[in-house]
């Protein structure tokens, strides 16, 4: 296919080396964001701090697929996959293996974390829409597989994770405890996106992404690199799974190998920004208000209208906004119009 | 003597699967062909179907139109709809990253199917002809006069529409547009206008099988993203933009779910189906028909 | 060991379906050369280039560097082993600056960098080197022609080779920069580089090169001394066709 064929792999604004104390401060951002969503607990109502706790859900699953979507570039539609994984090993593992949830957790995780070195592997060497289908095509698999094992997942009646009797190994946590399970997920999440976005290794995605052959004739182990990112990608969705199977109690298939979980990672990714740190973050939270507001205010309609915000956005700011903004300030150029003009045929 | 049951169940399977797979040949050939000439992968083709049959099932519920007639109607609908979306909407991100693409088409999916919703409700609803339901008897097998003529009905317009695209102007354009897109333009081709009419004739093509969709058996708003997933299914088996693959494809992936009717439970079926898919990704992502396109895999 | 070809390849072959895009290819590079590779169109030199560095599995044949059997090792592995290739058309990384593209290479590379700051430090001097020093912090988009290619280079020299391969590295090249980019080259085997350069452009091949290699439908049609090479009639046939090469032959009878 010629070049004029090919898609563009976003043009962004390359950053100048930096000064020493630009280094700290996503860092001290960071901390003090997350101590001000621990003060920010005791001020909200029972309401409002379900709400915040999707919030820190979202914020980790975007912040998760960055990983493998926005720095390396693949583009995986099958993120769900790893969410189910995490959430139907942990509800499993507590009824029939009577293991407390933390325990559970941490092998949820570790479990998705080896899934996705397993399927990477054979998936990672395809590109593109490929790749994404392929995600797509085990993501919806694996919700058929759980579906038609009742006696171990319950299949589609769901399973329920004991939480209260003799069979409980672990206590509730509650609106309280689950907020700050959320919280520290999501804060794991942050600090790994940032720690891989300054890091050699997030050199040699981001060099992966913008392209893959000249990064593999300059040294980098593009599998070993891609593995890599998927499964620690799949690490933090597979906790985040663990975490949302426990405060549900009954879980099913169809909700967590749902399609339109990973659909909303990626918009939110999107959206915020692909490829930074800021992006998903202010993403995740942007679209949950959003997605808040219009169900509680059009309860009919609000699927419909966030398809029509999903399209004007993709439009508009198909860079997502923190690159629209870095972009903008460098070129001094802030239309729209000329975004628009980028891709159009 | 239950030996001989068995082989009429898989007969009478085999033959359902083929019918059937015909008609999901159809509503398959359109997404494969967007796909292969534009790169867009629509993930509202699953709406376009059941649109159609919204449409097919008005026009027989208010103006007593058989579907065989409806369906041109809601070929032309969803052609005007279909042209016009990809001319001023689609065409603003062909040249973007494929995610944007796939969240556009995502966008299109969530408003068609809501939009769907609220004007014809969610309940089920199936288009209902006299003749649909006879059945003609070949030995022990029952065919249902319905199905067949859907599958009738797929496979003509399937090889209508490779005779289109192979024998005249516009067709080749098409498929030029497809194979080069910058030669194509600085060849005088109108490259715009060339995606706006593969889009229009892939939603018009989904029209027509969801039309017949809708005489075999029941739908609702909420069965358009089976759909999208079927016809991802069957473009890459039968490899993308390739129309006789399609059939190929959907005549497999009908037989494939057939069969596992007769020996799985319900949902294995589709478990099948995405499967088969992966381990083709993995190992042919040209399809089982198509020519090696290098592109599809990393080298390295 | 200095005896060692530092690369060597024997029967090496390539087929896409049913072309044969390499054939039989034997031959070997010994230390502190320039090797230059010339043929018409699909003569499958750039084929040839991606067998050597990794980037196509032979369906054919053996490739060693430095005796080391790499025959289907992965491009990084390559690298490694201090191979370095430029593209013919030039992929540099879109979204980092002139600097940070080099950076990768010493990051990466054999010599793996333990930091960033020493890896952009060093990626500093290589492209003072190739006479980009003005240019690091720049986008690639924003350079001339001229430019992306010595980044190309620059890009390839950050993994320190010893082999290095050039695919069309002139090509685009306006007359007054070619003497410059040749004097780069020829500085650059001084250092104890052994370099193979793919090429159209004839002046350059001429001046610069030891030895020349001739490649036509994907086999070696011949190779050695430049002007011997160039004179061959069976290279102008390949070159030029049948016709003029016997218009040649006629006329130097005469």
């Amino acid at each position: 296919m010629s070049d004029l064929n090919e898609t563009a792999v976003e043009q962004r604004t390359p950053r100048p080396v930096e000064a020493p104390w630009h280094r700290f401060l996503p860092w001290g951002a960071l901390i003090v964001l997350m101590l001000a969503m621990l003060g920010l607990q005791s001020q909200l109502y029972v309401g409002q701090e379900r709400t915040v706790t999707t919030i820190l859900m979202f914020v980790a699953l975007a912040q998760a697929w960055n990983i493998i979507g926005g720095f390396t570039g693949y583009a995986c539609f099958g993120q769900v996959v790893f969410f189910g994984i995490g959430g139907y090993a942990t509800a499993v593992m507590m009824v029939h293996l009577h293991v407390s949830f933390w325990l559970a957790l941490s092998l949820s995780g570790v479990g998705a974390a080896v899934f996705g070195a397993v399927i990477g592997l054979p998936l990672l060497r395809l590109k593109g829409h490929y790749f994404a289908i392929a995600t797509l095509g085990v993501a919806e698999g694996m919700r058929e597989l759980v579906t038609n094992l009742p006696r171990l997942t319950g299949g589609g009646a769901g399973i329920t994770v004991p939480t209260v009797g003799e069979d409980a190994t672990t206590a509730y946590l509650g609106n309280d405890g689950f907020y700050l399970l959320f919280l520290a997920i999501a804060g794991l999440a942050v600090a790994t996106a940032l720690l891989i976005s300054r890091s050699r290794f997030g050199f040699a995605l981001r060099a992966i992404h913008q392209d893959e052959d000249a990064a593999a004739a300059m040294g980098i182990n593009t599998t070993r690199a891609k593995v890599l990112a998927f499964s620690l990608s799949g690490l933090l969705t597979g906790l985040v799974g663990a975490t949302y199977a426990f405060q549900q109690v009954v879980i099913f298939p169809d909700r967590l190998f749902d399609v339109e979980i990973t659909v909303l990672m990626v918009v939110m990714v999107v959206i915020g920004g692909s490829g930074t740190v800021l992006g998903p973050l202010l993403g995740a939270v942007g679209l949950q208000f959003l997605s808040e507001y219009l169900r509680n205010h059009y309860t009919n309609a609000h699927t419909f209208i966030l398809g029509a915000i999903i399209i004007v956005a993709v439009i508009f700011l198909p860079q997502g906004l923190v690159n629209y903004v870095r972009e903008a300030r460098h070129s001094g150029n802030f239309s729209l119009l000329a975004n628009v003009r980028r891709f159009r045929l | 003597m239950a030996r001989h049951w068995l082989v009429t169940a898989f007969l009478q399977a085999t033959v359902y699967g083929l019918l059937q797979g015909g008609l999901l040949a159809l509503v398959a050939v359109g997404f494969s062909l967007v796909w292969g000439v534009m790169n867009v992968v629509n993930l509202a083709h699953g709406s376009f179907v059941i649109l159609g049959a919204y449409i097919g099932w008005e026009l027989n519920v208010h103006a007593g139109l058989d579907p065989l007639l409806g369906m041109f109607v809601a070929a032309a609908a969803l052609f005007v709809i279909g042209y016009a979306l990809q001319r001023w909407l689609i065409n603003l991100v062909v040249n973007a990253p494929i995610f944007i693409t796939l969240l556009l088409t995502f966008g299109l999916s969530l408003l068609f199917v809501q939009g769907m919703n609220i004007v014809f409700s969610a309940n089920y609803r199936s288009i209902q002809t006299d003749y649909a339901s006879t059945s003609l008897t070949f030995g022990e097998v029952r065919v249902p006069l319905g199905r067949l003529l859907a599958f009738g009905i797929a496979v003509l317009i399937t090889v209508a529409l490779v005779a289109v695209v192979n024998r005249t102007r516009t067709g080749l354009a098409i498929i030029a547009t497809g194979m080069d897109r910058g030669a194509a333009r600085l060849m005088g081709i109108r490259a715009r206008h060339v995606y706006a009419l593969t889009f229009g004739l892939s939603a018009a093509l989904a029209a027509i099988a969801g039309t017949m969709v809708g005489t075999i058996g029941t739908f609702n708003p909420a069965a358009a993203g089976g759909f999208t997933l079927l016809s991802f299914v069957i473009a890459v088996l039968g490899g993308l933009g390739n129309m006789y693959g399609a059939l190929l494809g959907g005549l497999l992936i009908g037989l494939v779910e057939a069969w596992a009717g007769l020996y799985l439970s319900g949902t294995w079926m589709n478990a099948m189906a995405f499967l088969v898919l992966v381990v083709v990704l993995a190992v042919r992502p040209s399809g089982l028909v198509g020519r090696a396109y290098y592109a599809a895999r990393v080298e390295v | 060991m200095s005896d060692t070809p530092v690369l060597e390849t024997r029967g090496l072959g390539r087929r896409f379906g049913g072309l044969e895009a390499v054939s039989d290819v034997s031959f070997s590079v010994p230390r502190g050369e320039i090797l230059g590779v010339i043929g018409p169109n699909g003569a499958g030199k750039s084929t040839f280039i991606n067998l050597v560095t990794g980037h196509v599995r032979p369906s054919a044949g053996s490739v060693h560097v430095n005796g080391v059997d790499v025959t289907g090792a992965k491009p990084w592995k390559i690298a490694k082993l201090r191979v370095a290739r430029t593209f013919q058309i030039v992929k540099p990384f879109r979204g980092m600056t002139v600097r940070e593209n080099v950076a990768v290479g010493v990051l990466y590379g054999p010599h793996r960098a333990t930091s960033m700051s020493k890896a952009l430090a060093r990626a500093d001097e290589v492209l003072a080197d190739v006479g980009l020093a003005d240019s690091t912090d720049r986008a690639p988009a924003e350079l001339s022609t001229a430019d992306a290619r010595r980044l190309e280079l620059a890009k390839a020299l950050a993994l320190d080779p010893q082999l290095l391969l050039l695919d069309e590295v002139m090509a685009g090249l306006r007359y007054n920069e070619i003497e410059p980019s040749l004097e780069l080259l020829r500085r650059l085997r001084d250092q104890g580089l052994t370099i193979i350069v793919v090429e159209h452009v004839m002046k350059a091949i001429r001046e610069v090169s030891d030895q020349i290699l001739v490649m036509h439908q994907g086999r070696v049609l011949t190779s050695g001394d430049p002007d011997d090479v160039l004179s061959d009639p069976r290279v102008i046939e390949a070159y030029l066709g049948k016709r003029y090469a016997d218009r040649q032959a006629s006329e130097r009878d005469v």
